[in-house]
């Protein structure tokens, strides 16, 4: 906020006479204040909300919050309205004797009896086969909690949505830079001259990227947005480049060929931070090619210009040669990474000419870009002063910055290229030395982690035993995968096998489905906790509500149990078996750890809490009690003593004292018994009343030589291993080379010594996707579908004021949008006769839907694309059944298979990014085509009006929400009568 | 703009109320009260009062907050609507005496005393209409009303059925008065033309989306379009002026609104006075009067577009 | 004191929180409650006194989108004032801000017909005229801590695109800002003087683009021209 502002005031005598006039307003007195934090979306800024009468009088940001600085988007506006929405769950419910599961039928149960039902059922399964419980969590942010407890019941079946959402932004990043956009990163907004946004409508960092915005603008600086559409964030963007979806790995690619073939890169950022040096086995089909030469202890080599030989790649004194061929002392021929670079990236594929055909942006728009990258970057680089050490204990005066940087979000990543692509823009940020420096994009405590985090995923389960490891983690070679001897997956998913290697969030798309075949296996007992996946956050709809009701013969339905917790009457819950009702954010303690998805800035480290701020008039609970309690009764070890009694108290008990590593808990804020240590320290039985004290956060703010290169530098090294941030002070070595995802592709090839894909559909996959270094390749979707069937791509965005199906209970926000368009280019619209505001058919190889168009200009003419998740089933979030959600509002994913619409692959495969395991969500191809004149109203498929919930609460035609009478304004008869200076 | 009908109702009538007291103050005025007698006098009066009273009433029907009604005169320094409302207001002790006085055969000082009274009375009758004419006149957002041919057209069609109601009472009484024949016909073309000269003036009077964004988004480009207004449900905006009609649907009201409101009526009156004189005639001149009229009006408000349309996708209003 | 607001066109990302901040702080304050009619059923609306329309200008691929919020423009002629029969509408001397006194309206819709920017929205419930009050009842509040003392839209705008203050001080930064970035006031033509300004939005930033001589990359790679740079 401008902090000008705060200067005016109104002249004093005026201001007195004003004050004298106008009546007091608020009665401060009987109003109190109390701090939290938002849950409206997983942005998660600090809120101070004032209370009146027991009421919400208003919610504002918390000035002092680290993440918004007291702003607060419309939905963080807009909480009182989800606090006293008709669709908040009210009590236990289980679904009624002898209803259809699917059908909303359901009877309130006690806690107790839907806490003893659930205790037996999964004693039973953990006693006998803990994988026989699935645990999926959506949209939530305490996956350090589920995870623990998955991990403790002994199940790998365990995933956060990440797999549907973001795992190849956090993939690229974690397996290249030690970091990554998604929340693990954030441009210099304070110093960033040039900023690319790649596929970004809203993002987590909702507030935070807005106001950067404003801070680039503010400073001169140009941004440049790379979107097939141009609403929101793009239309204030000083260039548009309105890509063809799925093509970003080309035209980031085509940016490094005119980089590379100026010379425009960083020499000394390459060699001192990357492994751009290293010297990588040359032997094209034979075993071994394109691993690393390395000497007898494992270290990687590099060929030294001045002394001519091979040398330690990770020796400080070496002088190593970036380019060239070199042979071994066995006479193996090798060359560095950077040749194979140079060797891919200048060739005729890359050129912007090529490029141009592929991504539908001009050639002389790609030669521009590059060379304002490159000129920002190197004749506008900035200094910061402050000495600092760098890891090969070299001292500098100072931080050189080049003021580049980028942030991408789903437009890259929900393609199936996404990992490689997201990769692709990594590969530009080094190029030109924009890596957390000054201007760059900059890490956020506690990362950079080393390339890649030391975490192995789970895989072994033992009846009545946890897990050794957390279910998720990070393969870094095929020996890594959660697959049994004959390759068949373990998960349920199937992360970490063939099909998706690198699936470090799991597939959570997959789960429905693949329980449902009994493939690998069949499951007991599915746990939905904050996901819809009966509705928006699945793909292909339609079926997946089939599959939820599938049956065996034997009458039994395929998913034997179905427990979903949720705070709202979803889509899903309908679904239920046994429904768990959940407080909502205002009502719950919750931890916003730095062990999980944390809110740091990257100057500082940061977490924070929840407290309640209103008691529940419902009879639920907040799910992270439920799940101790449930631990607690099933005995997990880490929740119970040597003696076997239960060792939490509650959730806030377990905050306190639970430690993952000595000394590291949930919390890093006021440890140590008396709250005098930060990030490291013993238990603190204090710490919720000072994290509360200090308005809900922590904020650690790094030493100003801890700020910059921190892979590298060697001061933050330590302190990140002393704070428990990382394992080891060694330095984190840039992977532009991936070895690791070499060694996945050799074992396509049938080159590898360890396990191997039987299959040749995997063999193909590997082989062809797992690319040391980044390509562009046709996204897996396009490869099948015939784009004279299905011309148009089809994505969509969402609103920056509505959280996925969140918000249409919300009063204020469906106001806003209750229904939702498709759009499309105006003049392609046109040439198909195809009229604004008509009817039209949209058509894909899984169904067809039937929706209203709206055409417009900013719209890439091959694409399709409408809001997220606006379109809702009739009766359900407390909506009457002629809500305009349901009667006009749609949702894409009908028509979005979750396995690949080709024939070619055998048995069905995930449409998934290969690597990742990524949901291609916006892989989408499709047709479309005027609905004939009596179709002219309506969205297709429609599903029958679920029930109501026991006790939903009546809702009037008229909403009057206050909290208090209000004062009113008055003007005098006198004035009345006599005034009128102004008129003229 | 949304036709409301009270509003109809309401200028129709207390038009041709206050057009019919005009004309009566100004037969007094003229020496021609004679011409009816004293009972029929006092009825025309009534029927007078009758319309604009009931116009009155009704126009409070459209309030929201109707208790404060009262109200709506202190504002008289500025705004035309509280003007109409404290005029109809003291129009009434002013016409209530003129009655009165008029019923006792008033005679101190009589004749130049009555003859000023009349002419008042005809001349604040008339001011009554105008500020009716004014209400709309002044709004400078909508700029089919924004023009001086508005308040003549109230004015105009105001005594053309105040005169087509008086002509009926005299052809009742038997009075036959020649003059006043072709006043009464020269009074339906008066009104018929300024109507015209209205439809032809308002087709001038446009703004479009530039000039309402323009200065703002102030970019090269020649054209705006809306992209989105942001609200699905409709607002109180869309609702108060998003009233759209199929131009064909106005057309065909406004042939209508011509045919009954003006063409019938003289055609029917001058069948009337010189080919078959009837009083069934006469009736269904009034009548057809009367229904064109509130076509006319009607038209009046859904032809206006209120500027406010310009954001919400229109082009030009 | 002229008291208003600027909007910078150039800035807005049209993200629709100073509309529910608005909606937010006033459905409690002094024109409170703001009504919301079938808030759970079809075509849900209510009562807002600053919407955000979205506009195209050009064409693709030189499209433009902008993103348009409109509140209450403060006018210094405001014939929503003057029309006004009952007196309820009126501007404060002090600091020109244009108000609706509750008690006093008698629900005519005049004002806001008369209103070009589509500030006035009746509140059918209570039958009253509504309007952005300039948060007169933030701004003037003492009790409030002084940085608070802004507009509820103001305070809360992600983007900084909202600027508050008195266009009669030079050195405010409604005036600052306006006179840096050329402020414009909406359909002057209709003369109405609202006090609101609007920035427009910016000429492209322009880039120096990195001068390149004859690219010789490929030559380098070939002949294993390397740099000597210190690990
Ligand atoms: N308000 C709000 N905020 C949210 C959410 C929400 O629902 N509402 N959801 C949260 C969640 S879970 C997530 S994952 C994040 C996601 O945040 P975003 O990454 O902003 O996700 P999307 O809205 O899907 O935006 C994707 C953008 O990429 C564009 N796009 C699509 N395909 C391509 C392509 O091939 N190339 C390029 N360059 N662009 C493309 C689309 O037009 C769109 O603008 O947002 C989070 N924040
Ligand atoms: N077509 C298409 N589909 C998509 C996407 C897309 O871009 N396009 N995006 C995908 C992405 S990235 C994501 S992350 C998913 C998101 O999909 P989900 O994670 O399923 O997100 P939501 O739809 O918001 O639903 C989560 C559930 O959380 C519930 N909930 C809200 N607050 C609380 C609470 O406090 N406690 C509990 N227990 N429950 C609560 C809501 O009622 C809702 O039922 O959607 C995916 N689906
Ligand atoms: S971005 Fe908005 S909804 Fe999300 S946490 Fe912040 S204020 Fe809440
Ligand atoms: S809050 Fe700011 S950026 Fe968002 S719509 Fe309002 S003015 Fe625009
Ligand atoms: S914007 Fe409308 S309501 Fe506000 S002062 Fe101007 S005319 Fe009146
Ligand atoms: S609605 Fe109220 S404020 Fe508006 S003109 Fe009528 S009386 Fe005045
Ligand atoms: S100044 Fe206050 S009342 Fe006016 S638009 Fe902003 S928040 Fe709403
Ligand atoms: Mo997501």
């Amino acid at each position: 906020m401008a902090t000008k502002q705060d200067k005016i005031s109104f002249k004093k005598d005026a201001f007195g006479k004003n004050a004298s006039k106008l009546p007091e307003f608020e009665n401060h007195k009987q109003q109190t204040q109390k701090n939290t934090t938002c849950y409206m979306c997983a942005c998660r800024c600090g809120i101070k909300v004032t209370l009146e009468n027991n009421k919400i009088r208003y919610i504002q940001g918390e000035p002092t919050h680290p993440v918004n600085k007291g702003v607060l988007c419309a939905k963080g506006n807009a909480g009182i309205m989800k606090q006293i929405s008709p669709a908040r769950l009210r009590q236990p419910m289980m679904r009624k004797p002898g209803a259809e599961r699917g059908t909303s039928e359901f009877v309130p149960i006690s806690w107790d009896e839907a806490l003893d039902m659930l205790t037996e059922r999964l004693q039973k399964i953990r006693e006998t086969d803990p994988k026989k419980l699935a645990f999926f969590t959506g949209r939530d942010q305490m996956q350090a909690l589920t995870g623990l407890w998955a991990q403790q019941f002994g199940t790998i079946n365990w995933a956060a949505h990440g797999g549907f959402c973001s795992v190849n932004m956090a993939a690229a990043g974690l397996y290249t830079t030690g970091f990554s956009f998604w929340e693990f990163g954030d441009p210099d907004w304070d110093k960033t001259k040039y900023f690319m946004l790649w596929g970004v409508a809203e993002d987590h960092a909702s507030n935070p990227m807005k106001m950067g915005i404003n801070k680039l603008k503010e400073r001169g600086g140009k941004f440049v947005a790379i979107n097939p559409v141009r609403t929101g964030y793009q239309a204030v963007a000083d260039e548009w480049v309105p890509i063809k979806p799925g093509t970003d790995a080309m035209l980031a690619l085509s940016l490094v060929h005119v980089l590379l073939k100026n010379e425009l890169f960083d020499w000394e950022f390459l060699v001192r931070y990357t492994n751009a040096h290293y010297l990588v086995v040359d032997t094209p089909r034979k075993k071994g090619d394109g691993l690393f030469l390395r000497n007898n202890e494992g270290v990687p080599q590099s060929w030294d210009l001045e002394k001519e030989c091979l040398v330690n790649a990770t020796d400080p004194k070496i002088k190593p040669a970036l380019l060239g061929k070199y042979k071994a002392a066995d006479g193996t021929p090798l060359k560095t990474v950077f040749t194979i670079m140079t060797e891919r990236y200048l060739s005729d594929e890359y050129t912007p000419e090529n490029a141009s055909k592929i991504c539908g942006v001009s050639a002389e728009q790609i030669e521009k870009i590059a060379l304002e990258l490159a000129h920002v970057a190197f004749k506008e680089s900035i200094e910061v002063e402050t000495e600092w050490t760098d890891w090969t204990g070299r001292k500098h005066d100072k931080f050189i910055g080049r003021p580049v940087s980028m942030h991408a979000m789903r437009g890259i990543s929900a393609h199936s290229n996404g990992f490689q692509a997201c990769r692709a823009i990594h590969f530009l940020q080094v190029l030109l030395g924009s890596v957390d420096c000054p201007g760059g994009h900059l890490a956020k405590p506690p990362y950079p982690k080393h390339v890649a985090p030391p975490i192995k995923p789970g895989k072994k389960v033992v009846p009545g035993q946890p897990l050794e490891s957390f279910p998720l983690g990070f393969p870094t070679e095929p020996e890594d995968l959660a697959i049994d001897d004959e390759g068949n997956p373990l998960r349920i998913d199937k992360a970490y096998s063939w099909e998706a290697p690198i699936a470090n969030h799991g597939l959570m798309h997959m789960a429905i489905t693949n329980a449902v075949a009994g493939d690998p296996y069949e499951i007991d007992t599915m746990i939905f906790f904050m996901a819809n996946m009966a509705w928006n956050s699945t793909m292909n709809t339609t079926k997946m509500r089939e599959n939820l009701c599938a049956k065996n013969e034997d009458g039994e339905y395929k998913i034997p149990f179905l427990v979903v917790c949720d705070a709202f009457d979803s889509e899903t819950v309908g679904y239920a078996d046994l429904v768990i009702p959940d407080t909502t954010y205002l009502e719950r303690y919750d931890t916003i750890s730095i062990l999980d998805r944390p809110i740091s800035e990257p100057h500082a480290v940061c977490d924070s809490i929840r407290a309640p701020i209103l008691e529940p008039d419902r009879d639920v609970r907040p799910w992270q009690t439920v799940l101790v309690e449930l631990a607690s009764r099933l005995k997990f070890p880490a929740f119970t003593s040597d003696n076997g009694e239960r060792k939490f108290k509650d959730y806030k008990d377990f905050i306190i004292n639970y430690e993952k590593s000595p000394g590291v808990g949930f919390l890093a804020g006021w440890r140590g018994e008396n709250g005098e240590n930060s990030l490291k320290g013993k238990p603190n039985p204090k710490q919720w009343e000072k994290y509360i004290e200090n308005k809900c956060f922590f904020e650690y703010k790094l030493a100003d030589n801890h700020k910059y290169f921190r892979g590298a530098n060697k001061d933050y090294l330590e302190f990140a291993k002393k704070s428990g941030f990382n394992a080891s002070s060694e330095p984190i070595i840039i992977e532009l080379y991936s070895e690791k995802l070499q060694k996945f592709k050799l074992a396509g090839m049938g080159l590898y010594d360890g396990p191997q894909p039987k299959k040749e559909r995997d063999q193909f996959r590997l082989s062809r996707f797992f690319d040391p270094i980044p390509e562009y390749y046709i996204p897996l979707e396009h490869r099948c579908t015939f784009s004279k069937a299905f011309p148009f791509y089809a994505i969509t965005q969402r609103p920056m004021f509505m959280y996925h199906s969140w918000d249409s209970q919300n009063a204020w926000l469906r106001q806003l949008q209750a229904h939702n368009y498709m759009h499309m280019n105006k003049d392609k619209g046109e040439e198909l006769g195809i009229k604004d505001l008509s009817w039209v058919w949209v058509e894909s190889n899984t169904g067809k839907i039937k929706v209203q168009v709206k055409l417009m200009e900013g719209c890439q003419s091959d694409t399709l694309w409408t809001w997220n998740a606006i379109g809702k089933q009739k009766g359900k979030w407390g909506l009457s059944d002629d809500a305009n959600e349901s009667t006009k509002g749609f949702l894409m994913n009908h028509l979005i298979n979750e396995h690949l619409p080709c024939a070619d692959t055998g048995s069905p495969v995930t449409n998934s990014d290969p690597i990742t395991g990524q949901a291609a969500w916006y892989d989408l191809k499709v047709n479309v085509y005027p609905a004939a004149d009596d179709e002219q109203f309506g969205v297709y498929p429609n599903f029958e009006a679920a029930k109501n919930l026991p006790g939903r609460p009546e809702t009037k035609d008229v909403l009057r929400y206050n909290t208090k009478k209000p004062v009113r304004l008055s003007r005098s008869l006198i004035d009345i009568l006599t005034k009128g200076g102004f008129e003229k | 703009m949304h036709p409301a009908f009270s509003v109809i109702f309401f200028t129709v009538t207390s038009g041709a109320g206050y057009g019919l007291i005009s004309l009566l103050s100004l037969l007094n005025f003229l020496n021609l009260g004679m011409l009816l007698d004293k009972n029929t006098f006092f009825i025309t009066a009534g029927v007078a009062i009758a319309l604009f009273t009931m116009g009155l009433i009704s126009s409070t029907f459209h309030l929201a907050n109707p208790k404060n009604a009262w109200r709506a005169f202190m504002r008289f320094r500025t705004s035309w609507l509280a003007r109409e409302g404290l005029l109809a207001i003291i129009f009434y002790p002013l016409i209530i005496l003129y009655l009165f006085l008029i019923y006792i055969d008033f005679q101190i000082d009589q004749y130049f005393f009555m003859q000023a009274y009349s002419f008042f009375i005809f001349l604040v009758s008339i001011i009554i209409i105008h500020c009716t004419g004014m209400i709309y006149a002044c709004l400078k957002t909508i700029p089919q009303w924004n023009t001086f041919w508005t308040p003549i057209n109230y004015i105009t069609i105001g005594i053309f059925l105040g005169s087509l109601i008086l002509f009926f009472i005299f052809y009742l009484n038997g009075v036959d008065v020649d003059p006043y024949k072709y006043y009464l016909l020269s009074a339906i073309v008066l009104s018929f033309f300024t109507k015209m000269s209205y439809y032809f003036s308002i087709k001038k009077h446009t703004h479009n989306i530039r000039q309402a964004t323009n200065a703002a988004i102030k970019l090269k480009s020649t054209n705006v379009r809306l992209l989105d207004v942001g609200h699905t449900g409709g607002t109180f905006l869309t609702d108060e002026f998003g009233y759209k009609v199929a131009e064909k649907k106005l057309l065909r009201v406004k042939l209508f609104s011509i045919f009954f409101g003006f063409l019938a009526p003289f055609a029917l009156i001058y069948t009337h006075i010189f080919l078959f004189e009837s009083i069934i005639i006469c009736f269904i001149a009034i009548c057809f009067a009367f229904l064109g009229m509130v076509a006319e009006r009607w038209l009046f408000f859904a032809q206006a577009k209120h500027v406010v349309n310009l954001y919400h996708g229109a082009q030009n209003v | 004191m002229r008291l208003g607001l600027v909007v910078d066109l150039d800035k807005c990302v049209g993200c629709n929180a100073c509309a529910i901040a608005c909606k937010q702080w006033n459905t409690s304050g002094t024109s409170g409650s703001l009504t919301d009619y079938r808030p759970y059923g079809a075509d849900p609306s209510g009562v807002f006194f600053n919407r955000i329309r979205h506009y195209e200008t050009g064409n693709y691929p030189d499209s433009k989108t902008v993103h348009f919020p409109m509140s209450c423009m403060h006018c210094e002629e405001a014939a929503c004032v003057t029309v006004c029969p009952t007196g309820a509408s009126y501007k404060r001397e002090e600091d020109g801000i244009v108000l609706v006194d509750p008690e006093k309206c008698m629900g005519c819709n005049y004002c806001a017909w008369a209103c070009p920017y589509g500030a006035r929205e009746l509140d059918r419930e209570e039958g009253i005229m509504k309007k952005c009050t300039l948060c007169v009842d933030r701004i003037y509040d003492e009790n409030l801590p002084k940085e608070e003392r802004k507009p509820a839209c103001v305070m809360t705008c992600p983007t900084t695109a909202r600027y508050f203050g008195d266009f009669d001080d030079p050195n405010s930064d409604v005036s600052i800002a306006s006179s840096k970035r050329d402020g414009q006031e909406l359909f002057p033509e209709l003369g109405y003087k609202p006090v609101n300004q609007y920035l427009s939005p910016r000429k492209k930033v322009e880039i120096k683009q990195h001068e390149i001589s004859e690219p010789d990359l490929v030559r380098k790679v070939k002949d294993w021209v390397n740099k000597v740079v210190e690990l």
